[in-house]
């Protein structure tokens, strides 16, 4: 019985621990005031909101078709350059508009087509016709906003999910999943170094002209905490994304058939759902999600990493994310989320910097890792997840 | 009544046979260090040092490919064995000028008392004065490099404890993790004492990382090792445990014990090959041991195919052409000429797919995405050929090298999974197309007589052959094909 | 005293109990069949008995000592050895490596002398060989000369069947699990495995478990026969008394009686 209340107990000792640590260091030293531990506090909500958005698509298409996308850093990294290229150097020149109006109408048509079921429906060819003609002015005519951008980055980057689907993962649908697995890890190189000869090989400055990097300062007991409006603003439109896509999950047609798919693909398959298309909606969606994902992430930190680095390290974690919440759950991916960005920012500000010791900062990546073996050791259904192992 | 044809205990090597296939490998070693010699003399430096980084890179790949292809779990970690055996080798090959250097560097976060370690002190320590001359450089290379294993063979044992309790592709994840949590603490206070944090040091001996007769000494010792472990008992026991762990478990194989030794083996290999590389660079510094490390080799072993040490080494070969040789791939062109070189590429992918469509009988040859290249291929060719205002400019193709590479694998997975040789592995009787592949006449028809012992008539052979078809109970001769195989 | 006693055997998955208080003991020598309708639980207790799953509650005693939380190949190292219902050869490799590998826990060299290939090395490897073909000639000359060096995936069903049975043979095991052996096959690869069978506990003096539904093979071959239904044991006895048993009539038939089963279990 006293195995119902372990996880709360858990989750209360950890809260004691943490609250007289925090009382502890602000006996040591004037620094480790409240403000400081807000900050800490603020930077990890936000840092796990954005492992949340790219863990998102790391868990469906895990819970799917059982591959480590290892290539979805890569996408992540991808569209946070593309929202870049929108903000930037729009407008374009007119080859490259249409180029760049037929990608994002192909992902517009494909979004639609979630919700009306065929390519052939009216509404989707509507949108069609009309989106490239739009967008081939929009594109040529105008500098584009930050939030255009950051949508048309969403439908750019899901038409190359469903690209990098289509090419490198449907043919390998039967074969060992170690296969697989290396013909990710291929595709992730592939884009690394193609955006390293398409984009730019060094840092690259991301400021776009948005309110949401206003300053805020918050007053807490005499000390104003400086931060942006990024604060409130990244939360939520990863709480906004999370819902939508649970709601998609749950309430539509092909939602349905995607959690049918995830509890067994070949079984779906036979009762009329079309697997393949199911797979094709979660690179599609997931692919969204961490393109949101990169635009706000260059957002938070000002700039982007050149392309070879910038995508595999958020990556990774937001895999160790998705499998610590339990791979294959949504909210698993949200709390595995917060999980790794609480240890690397709250936890690292619970072990700072002080005359007699050094702090924890310079070990901060390997915790992800670290976290990921010690849940899979313990744990290998991760939080909320369930178990995956062989029947014999 | 057929005769039936007595069971020997097993196809032994007729003993002939095997004398020749000695003299066989002798003659082979001997041409091979032969060509070796001539090359080492008459091919220049560039082709030297591709040669022995093909040794060195083979003896990581053929490791690697112990616990990829032979146990079967996807070990993403390599690199992070490298590092530990480059990083000792390294320290403790630094010769005194360099050490004298850092020592006296405002920079460096390297202390005296770990500059102090070199095989030289370790051997004046235990009295061995005479091994620490010039003359005796080798003998403590060879000591560093074979401690650079022991403690990489270490890691592998702490790598390989969690991989008892983790399957497939977790696991692939978890050496992802140790790899990078080990190149990632190297810089870190816990050890920039010894790797002189993100700096590294330069100063080891190129001496043997660059002799082709070092590298390819090692190589071949591997080789020996990891091939002769592969067709021992044990090697059947790590394939038993790639092909359904459950029943090799059941059949009694420990699997805890299996999966620990080969990682501990590939480690300590990895580790000796890291050492050789940091003496193939002569020097040391954290980003020769990143990920694109492993990347290359996966691409190594799976375009040559996992089931086969010969593939590897193919596949190795591919590779360390593509890095030391694909130079003009990473030049400055105008773009005129990428224009071109993009039409071509687009032109021979439809090609190829044309190509294959035919052999696979798919229908229709020409699908539709081949019209998309070809379309894309035409745009190119036509802008490259008429637009003067896209032509200006040049272009520089960096990173190409690794694109290929990436594009390469990709191709092959998707195409040929199995790689370049499969499961040949190269022998004599492969070579001289001994192989027996099916039955003979005469085991047809006793294998037509068990399932149905009427049609054993002495006159029963072309029966029997009718029979096999007809019976459910005989099998398909192994052929070429494996699509039986899952 | 018995070779192998099971006592109060007990397993849930989740909510599902797959065994409850499964009790019996083989006697050296014996041919036991357990039989009773799918979802019974007999596969679970050989999983119980091998170590794959640990029970919930109750013993299990092998030569009078308990193996329950031994690991699978442990088990195996004291002399139990299984078949599995979908045959899980190691398809990739040849049917003499297949045989081989179940003698490697058996195997007393390092692995340094299995590299450089000593002379106590190369003996054992030569006596495995000879134990692998001896084992494979149970089943005739039809897995011997060149199907040795095939690899398991080009072999026919029936022909896997007989490779696993050989495999769990040449672990030197004492008793033999066999689970469905004959499935799969046609009526006469039944009736030579039922054969078999039976040589294998006469000539090769193994005690033999089996799980199976044909009736006929079960009623050949039983010395005495074990009926699990949801779980438990519902009879226990020789064939003729355990198929006229009610209770076991009605966990086959079920209430709505159908005439195919009763036509089946007359059979034998």
């Amino acid at each position: 019985m006293w195995r119902r209340f372990l996880p709360l107990l858990v989750i209360l000792g950890i809260v004691a621990l943490v609250v007289w640590r925090m009382l502890y260091l602000g006996s040591v030293g004037e620094r480790f005031n409240a403000g400081f531990f807000l900050r800490a506090f603020i930077d990890s909500v936000k840092l796990g909101s954005l492992y949340a958005l790219i863990a998102l698509g790391y868990t469906m298409v895990y819970g799917i078709i059982r591959l480590i996308n290892f290539a979805h850093g890569e996408v992540f990294m991808v569209g946070a350059f593309t929202t870049y290229f929108l903000f930037t150097i729009t407008p374009y020149a007119l080859p490259a508009a249409i180029v760049m109006a037929i990608i994002l109408t192909f992902g517009l048509m494909r979004v639609v087509e979630l919700f009306r079921g065929s390519m052939r429906d009216p509404l989707v060819l509507g949108v069609g016709a009309i989106g490239v003609v739009v967008l081939t002015v929009a594109l040529s005519a105008f500098t584009w906003p930050f939030w255009a951008a950051i949508v048309g980055s969403m439908l750019a980057t899901g038409v190359l999910g469903l690209s990098i689907d289509r090419v490198a993962y449907v043919p390998l649908r039967s074969a060992p999943r170690n296969s697989l697995l290396i013909t990710a890890i291929a595709v992730s190189f592939f884009l690394q170094n193609l955006g390293l000869l398409a984009f730019t090989n060094r840092q690259t400055p991301f400021r776009p002209d948005t309110p949401l990097t206003n300053p805020l300062a918050i007053d807490v007991g005499g000390t104003p905490v400086m931060t942006n409006w990024l604060l409130v603003a990244i939360p939520v439109v990863t709480l906004a994304l999370v819902i939508a896509l649970t709601s998609f999950v749950t309430r539509t047609r092909l939602g349905k058939a995607m959690r049918a798919s995830a509890q067994d693909a070949e079984v779906a398959q036979m009762m009329g759902v079309s697997v393949n298309k199911v797979i094709a909606t979660t690179f599609l969606l997931g692919s969204m999600l961490a393109a949101a994902g990169g635009a706000m992430w260059g957002l938070n930190f000002g700039s982007l990493n050149q392309p070879a680095i910038m995508g595999i390290l958020p990556g990774i974690k937001a895999f160790a994310a998705a499998v610590i919440g339990g791979i294959g759950s949504l909210p698993g991916a949200v709390i595995g989320a917060m999980i790794i960005g609480f240890s690397e920012n709250f936890l690292t500000a619970l072990f700072p910097r002080t005359p007699t010791f050094l702090g924890i900062t310079e070990f901060k990546d390997t915790f992800a890792f670290v976290l990921l073996i010690l849940v899979l050791l313990i744990r290998p259904s991760g939080i909320v997840g369930e178990d995956l192992s062989e029947k014999v | 009544m057929a005769r039936i044809v007595t069971p020997t205990a097993f196809d032994a090597i007729d003993p002939k046979k095997r004398v020749r296939n000695v003299a066989l490998t002798l003659l082979a070693v001997g041409v091979g260090v032969f060509v070796l010699y001539l090359l080492e003399g008459v091919g220049s430096s560039k082709l030297v040092q591709a040669l022995a980084l093909f040794a060195i890179w083979g003896v990581a790949t053929v490791s690697l490919n112990l616990i990829n292809g032979t146990l079967g779990i996807l070990s993403l970690g390599h690199h992070g064995f490298m590092l530990i055996g480059g990083y000792t080798t390294g320290l403790l090959m630094l010769d005194e000028a360099a050490r004298q250097r850092i020592l006296t560097s405002a920079r460096s976060t390297m202390t005296e008392e770990t500059l102090a370690l070199s095989v030289s002190n370790l051997l004046r320590g235990v009295g061995l004065e005479a091994l620490t001359t010039p003359e005796t450089l080798w003998v403590r290379f060879l000591i560093a490099i074979f401690l650079g294993g022991l403690l990489a063979a270490f890691a592998g044992l702490l790598v390989g404890t969690p991989s008892l309790r983790l399957r497939g592709d977790y696991l692939a994840i978890v050496t992802f993790g140790f790899g990078e949590i080990i190149r990632l603490t190297a810089s870190t206070r816990l050890f920039s004492a010894y790797t002189n944090g993100a700096l590294g040091f330069p100063g080891v001996t190129s001496e043997f990382g660059k002799s082709i007769w070092w590298t390819f000494g090692v190589l071949a010792f591997t080789v020996f090792v990891i091939s002769k472990l592969k067709y021992s008992s044990y090697g059947r026991a790590m394939q038993a445990i790639r092909e359904d762990e459950i029943a090799a478990q059941a059949m009694g194989v420990n699997v805890a014990y299996h999966k620990v030794l080969g990682f501990v083996i590939s480690a300590f290999f990895a580790g000796v090959a890291g050492g050789l590389w940091v003496s193939w660079l002569g020097g040391v510094r954290l980003d020769f041991f990143l990920f694109q490390l492993t990347f290359f080799f996966l691409v190594a072993i799976s375009a040559g195919g996992t089931g086969s040490i010969t593939g590897v080494l193919l596949g190795t070969a591919v590779v360390v052409f593509v890095r030391q040789y694909g130079d003009p791939l990473e030049e400055s062109y105008s773009i005129q000429t990428w224009l071109y070189i993009a039409s071509a590429t687009l032109a021979l992918a439809a090609a190829g797919a044309v190509l294959f469509r035919t052999l696979r009988r798919l229908r229709p040859r020409l699908h539709w995405g081949s019209w998309v290249l070809i379309g894309a291929a035409a745009v190119a060719a036509l802008v490259a050929a008429v637009d003067p205002a896209v032509i200006e400019g040049t272009f520089r193709g960096f990173g190409m090298r690794a694109i290929f590479l990436s594009v390469l694998l990709i191709v092959i997975m998707v195409f040929r999974p199995d790689g370049m040789l499969g499961r040949t592995e190269f022998s004599w009787s492969w070579f001289l197309r001994e192989q027996r592949t099916g039955p003979t006449d005469e085991e047809r028809t006793q294998d037509a007589w068990l399932s149905n012992p009427a049609f054993g008539s002495p006159a029963g052979r072309a029966a029997a052959r009718e029979q096999e078809l007809a019976e459910d109970d005989t099998d398909a001769p192994a052929g070429g094909d494996d699509e039986g195989g899952r | 005293m018995a070779m192998l006693e099971v006592e109060g055997l007990r397993k849930s998955f989740g909510g599902l109990t797959a065994t409850n208080d499964v009790g019996f003991h083989v006697d050296r020598g014996e041919i036991v069949s357990i039989i009773g309708p799918n979802g019974a639980g007999k596969s679970t207790v050989f999983n119980l008995i091998t170590g794959v799953y640990r029970p919930d509650a109750g013993d299990v005693r092998f030569e009078g000592t308990s193996i329950v939380g031994k690991s699978t190949n442990q088990v195996v190292d004291l002399g139990i050895a299984r078949t599995f219902q979908n045959l899980r050869l190691f398809t990739n490799l040849t049917v003499l490596e297949n045989v081989l590998i179940s003698q490697h826990h058996r195997l007393r060299s390092n692995w340094l002398s299995a590299v450089f290939r000593t002379p106590s090395y190369r003996r054992q490897e030569r006596a495995m060989r000879e134990v692998a073909t001896e084992k494979l000639g149970f089943f005739g000359p039809r897995l011997q000369s060149f199907r040795l060096h095939q690899p398991v995936y080009v072999l026919s069903y029936a022909n896997r069947r007989r490779t696993e049975m050989a495999r769990a043979m040449a672990t030197g095991a004492k008793l033999l699990l066999l689970d469905e052996p004959s499935a799969g096959m046609n009526p006469k690869e039944t009736s030579e495995i039922t054969q078999i069978i039976r040589r294998m506990r006469d000539e090769g003096g193994y005690t033999i478990v089996v799980v199976e539904h044909k009736m006929n093979l079960v009623g050949e071959i039983s010395d005495r026969v074990i009926v699990l239904d949801y779980g438990q044991k519902i009879a226990e006895g020789t064939y003729r008394d355990v198929v006229n048993d009610p209770k076991v009539i009605e966990a086959y038939l079920g209430k709505k009686a159908g005439d195919d089963k009763r036509e089946e279990l007359a059979d034998g």
